[in-house]
């Protein structure tokens, strides 16, 4: 047989392989669709929906705040790091006065202390070794990434170590949540979150020039911010709240080992009335599952479309360490530093709260010792 | 990678459904930020009220 008469099954098979993928993402949120639209509940199908929309968007548009943090850090490039900026300006002009102004509404506030310094800082060394954050790891998980796969599973298992260490570490004291529209209304609130950007992007940007590197984002960096801005505000107005990635990895971690025997009814965290309420009931009434579960098939669909899916093999054994590793720290990370780049960093920025930016600078300082540990796990510093 | 790929969507879908039908379902999806007391995306309370 001629090579040329092989080649024919094999793409033969990679097509149908990819159909598969394809079908099995779209068919796995029509069912979610369907169960909780036979519920009565169109906001949450919307979260599903907005969920797949970020999925697709992320893996499009290659939106990488690991990578583009690394950049930052070792080679001064700023195109990345500003990219994601566009992304919380646009959704500040929503989530900032709509938040204070309708009461159905909320933004993404936490106390500032030394859990949000100690977890955000632990998040940064977690993400720069697993190689994705709390919406990368999602994505490219969706995408058929077998080692983000990996990490995604041990992210969920070091929230759910997260929730248990959280009130400790609340004990330790802190201030309530600091937000712009308390104390300047909503529209001055809104002004005072977008020059606290422009100031950032400033300061990135001339840091990136000093060390003569790139500071402009690319094309695709501006139009993925543009999109996933506006998507953030779809995903904001469903649920009435800024996009949470990491709260529903806690809750999946803990109803898992709740069916193995592991008792939660003396943890502090899950007497609290929400993470409570989020452990008895469907998983398909907490807006942050929802939307996780739309941007795992969002991205496994655009994966599918795009490419042969999952087909790549498996990563060395250090690598899928630096996975384990990094996962259960970020997971660890994120519930102590109240969420992750999305929930916390994203999130508080967008809605003008203080701890937004307390948890950028101190998860980029625990990226720089992360971006350091990775050789020992064979991985390279850029 | 393809199969375990195809056995974690399916088994996780069948979790969730399973979950979603044998759970007292309050219909709509909330965060744990609605509720009183919540000072975090996760529901914590604010320092001010220990």
């Amino acid at each position: 047989m001629s090579t040329a008469t092989a080649a024919v099954p094999a793409a033969r098979n990679r097509f149908v392989a990819d159909r598969l993928f394809l079908s099995l993402a779209v068919m796995a949120t029509a069912i979610l669709l369907a169960l909780v639209l036979l519920d009565g509940q169109p906001a949450s199908a919307g979260l599903i929906l907005g969920g797949f929309a970020l999925g697709i968007a992320f893996f499009k548009f290659e939106f990488s705040y690991t990578a583009s943090w690394r950049r930052f850090l070792t080679k001064g490039e700023a195109g990345g790091l500003i990219g994601g900026l566009i992304a919380i300006a646009i959704a500040a002009v929503a989530v900032v006065p709509v938040a204070a102004l309708f009461p159905n509404y909320g933004g993404a506030i936490a106390p500032l202390g030394p859990s949000l310094i100690i977890g955000a800082f632990t998040f940064g060394i977690g993400m720069q070794l697993a190689g994705g954050c709390g919406s990368g790891t999602l994505y490219t998980a969706g995408a058929g990434s077998g080692r983000m796969l990996v990490a995604l599973a041990f992210f969920v298992v070091g929230s759910v170590f997260g929730s248990l260490s959280l009130p400790a570490f609340l004990a330790l004291g802190g201030v309530d949540p600091i937000l712009a529209s308390d104390y300047l209304g909503p529209w001055g609130g809104l002004v005072a979150t977008l020059a606290s950007l422009a100031l950032a992007a400033f300061v990135i940007a001339l840091v990136a020039k000093k060390r003569g590197a790139n500071f402009k984002p690319s094309r695709a960096y501006v139009a993925g911010g543009v999109i996933i801005g506006l998507l953030l505000i779809a995903v904001f107005a469903a649920g009435g709240h800024p996009w949470s990635v990491t709260f529903g990895y806690t809750v999946w971690g803990a109803k898992i080992a709740r069916t193995f025997g592991v008792d939660f009814s003396n943890a502090a965290f899950w007497k609290w009335p929400g993470p409570q309420h989020a452990l008895t009931d469907s998983v398909l009434t907490d807006t942050s599952s929802l939307t996780d579960f739309g941007m795992l098939l969002g991205a496994m669909a655009a994966a599918a479309e795009a490419k042969p899916f999952a087909s790549g093999a498996w990563p060395p054994a250090k690598s899928l360490l630096a996975a384990v590793v990094g996962g259960l720290v970020m997971g660890w990370g994120a519930r102590l530093g109240f969420g992750c780049n999305i929930g916390a960093f994203v999130g508080g920025v967008a809605s003008g709260s203080l701890h937004g930016w307390v948890w950028f600078g101190c998860a980029l300082a625990g990226c720089f010792i992360g971006i350091r540990l990775r050789p020992l796990f064979g991985l390279s510093r850029e | 990678m393809r199969k375990v790929y195809i056995v974690v969507v399916l088994a996780g879908l069948a979790l969730v459904v399973f979950q979603h039908l044998s759970s007292a379902s309050t219909g709509r999806a909330v965060s744990p930020e609605d509720f009183a007391g919540a000072c975090a995306p996760c529901g914590a309370p604010c320092p001010s009220k220990k």
